[in-house]
């Protein structure tokens, strides 16, 4: 009887940080304690543990047991305990000579036979491990293919507590989990999206407005009348963005991994998230938050789309904390406890109606609305998100010869391609710019990039004299230009790129409100 | 059933519950020991483990198997008369327990069954709160 020490690991934000379990076993009236700010979940892991260790065959010794989770001052949570407190129980009594797994880190949940079961966070545990220096990384067999991505150390996938004392032991070998970022993100690569912006029939010019937005990253506002196609294009972005690098896989699969969405033996995040919070959604959900933080939606879709169908309808704060993220690319949520940041690099997608009707532009339908009804229902979506917001599409109503047209539009391959080549040329060009895409231009690398030629700079001045166009504005016509010499495959942005950016501002040319 | 018969029923119970122990092992130092907070009805050694023992006699079934008698109430107790022993004795560091013996009896007064639980009542934190 004694005291043993074992290594572990707990999540905190999208960082994996040391734990110690120390397990003290002492003579007394029996008991069970664990210290160290557990959660309910690790309080309650003790009936666990204790069948547990009875159902695989081992006594769990009727003594005073006292477990401690250090450092002390951490809040512990989740359930990945489980194994490195049953494991230091059985090292105290005298099952493993613990001493010698000082560079190894548990994690795992128990089920009452013994069997262990898959965690969340496992991803950034084993992206910490060199940090934490420690070498070997022990884990339920579910979470071996996610960690097993990372270079430089052993990760051990085990199925039950029987097998990881056989294993310390020595009496059975486990062949280290072997993969690759590379070979994680090839396996799937078959299963692509089930829609197709063939299935959208006219709409061409969103079509290629969504293609200018996918090659530059710019946020996109889709305006027209109800049943007009906003949602179903929108979902459609996700299939025209270029497949991620392993740098972005690997930073989206991070957050999954801790918000429990990796699939088992699935590996990494292969396809861009695609992101669509229904509008009752609270600005937590969102942004991330709680007591115990935890991701939110904006997180979830890093490297790939948010989609806020039905802008208008959100709540105004919901709308709002969103500023920021947009801006930054990330976002740091603060608690009295701790403080926390979540990456939220993603493109925003946004649907809405001209009005509260709907039918304000139209041509068929009469719209309903008072003025005052339009403006207070425009007024929620705020000028600074507004701000952020790159191209503003209309979608307009179709009419019955363009539905009843039986030919398939432009197939989403054929698109992608073109978006690769563009977002190909901005990564070269910004290379030493710490950017990667022409939406993040400011304006003094605007001035050195969109370099535009005599009759574009005429047109431009036109456009900001005859259309009432703000310096803001102006700012954001030029990124957008860019972004379509890029997909034409031009050095200098020539004046009908001009031409094609201002159609995208439609919002600055008040069309209404 | 009068309050005398109670009496009466639990002694019997206790001194079956007593043999039974002894069948199976146990020592037993002390009957019906007295602190300030109370008695305890054996105090037994077990392969070197000193076992409080607390039985619990039951006639009807009515209300259950007799063990379900052991209320948080009286496990407090049970814990404090235990900690009173240890400490007369400088047993402190010794390793205890208390055991819960269950006697189920018929209207003859004849045992119907007996059985032992080991570790009934365990530490949730009560003792650091004494101490």
């Amino acid at each position: 009887m004694g005291i043993a020490k074992i290594f572990s690991s707990c999540v905190i934000g999208i960082d994996a940080y040391e734990v110690e379990v120390e397990t003290d076993i002492s003579e007394g009236l029996p008991a069970f304690h664990i210290v160290g700010l557990p959660d309910m979940a690790i309080k309650e892991s003790r009936d666990r543990i204790k069948s547990a260790i009875k159902n695989s065959g081992f006594v769990f010794p009727m003594k005073k047991i006292t477990v401690n989770l250090a450092p002390a001052n951490i809040k512990k949570e989740g359930s990945c305990f489980d194994l490195p407190i049953a494991l230091s129980i059985l090292a105290a009594s005298g099952l493993i000579d613990y001493s010698r797994f000082s560079e190894h880190i548990f994690c795992g949940e128990l089920s009452l036979d013994g069997k262990l079961k898959a965690v969340n966070g496992m991803l950034p545990t084993a992206m910490s491990m060199d940090k934490m220096d420690k070498k070997n990384l022990i884990i339920p067999k579910n979470n071996a293919f996610e960690a097993g991505v990372v270079k430089g150390i052993a990760v051990y996938p085990v199925g039950s507590l029987k097998e990881v004392l056989d294993f310390l032991n020595n009496h059975v070998d486990i062949k280290p989990a072997r993969s690759s970022p590379e070979i994680a993100l090839g396996a799937g690569r078959k299963a692509r999206h089930r829609i197709d912006f063939s299935d959208v029939k006219g709409q061409e010019h969103v079509k290629r407005g969504l293609e200018v937005a996918a090659s530059g990253s710019h946020n996109v506002l889709l305006i027209g009348p109800p049943g007009a196609g906003k949602s179903m294009l929108a979902k459609r972005m996700a299939t025209i963005l270029s497949d991620m690098t392993v740098e972005e896989s690997l930073e989206t699969s991070k957050v999954h991994s801790v918000a429990g969405l990796l699939l088992p033996n699935k590996g990494l995040v292969r396809a861009r998230p695609f992101r669509a919070p229904h509008h009752t959604i609270s600005d937590e959900a969102l942004v991330g938050g709680g007591s115990n933080p935890f991701p939110g939606e904006i997180s979830l879709a890093q490297n790939g789309v948010l989609f806020l169908d039905e802008l208008p309808e959100f709540k105004r704060n919901v709308l709002e904390v969103l500023r920021q993220p947009l801006e930054d690319g990330c976002i740091t949520i603060s608690r009295v406890a701790n403080k926390i940041t979540y990456p939220s690099k993603f493109m925003l997608v946004a649907a809405m109606n001209p009005c509260p009707c709907g039918y304000f532009t139209d041509p068929k339908r009469q719209c309903q609305c008072t003025p005052y009804n339009i403006q207070r229902y425009l007024s929620k979506i705020s000028g600074p998100l507004l701000d952020r917001i790159d191209i503003h599409l209309e979608v307009p109503r179709l009419n019955v010869e363009t539905l009843s047209d039986k030919r398939r539009g432009e197939p989403s391959e054929e698109i992608r391609k073109r978006v690769d080549r563009a977002r190909l040329v901005q990564k070269e060009r910004y290379k030493d710019d710490g950017i990667i895409f022409n939406a993040h231009l400011e304006s003094k690398e605007l001035e050195k990039y969109c370099l535009m030629d005599k009759e574009s700079e005429e047109l431009l001045k036109l456009a900001i004299l005859e259309l009432g166009i703000s310096a803001r504005a102006y700012d954001k016509i030029l990124r957008i230009s860019r972004t379509i010499a890029d997909l034409d495959g031009k050095e200098t942005i020539e004046a009908h790129h001009i031409s094609e950016a201002i159609s995208y501002r439609s919002l600055d040319r008040n069309l209404w409100g | 059933m009068w309050a005398r018969d109670r009496i009466i029923l639990g002694k019997i119970g206790e001194c079956r519950a007593i043999d039974f122990l002894k069948g199976k092992g146990y020592r037993i130092i002390e009957r019906n020991y007295k602190t300030p907070l109370g008695e305890i009805d054996a105090v037994a050694d077990e392969g070197g483990v000193i076992v409080f023992v607390e039985t619990k006699t039951r006639i009807s079934s009515f209300f259950g198997p007799p063990c379900l008698s052991v209320t948080w109430r009286k496990r407090k107790k049970l814990i404090k008369n235990a900690l009173c022993y240890l400490a007369r004795h400088a047993f402190l560091n010794r390793a205890w327990r208390i055991d819960v013996v269950s006697v189920k009896m018929r209207d003859n007064y004849r045992v119907e069954y007996i059985e032992v639980i080991k570790n009934a009542v365990e530490d949730e934190g009560e003792i650091s709160s004494f101490a």
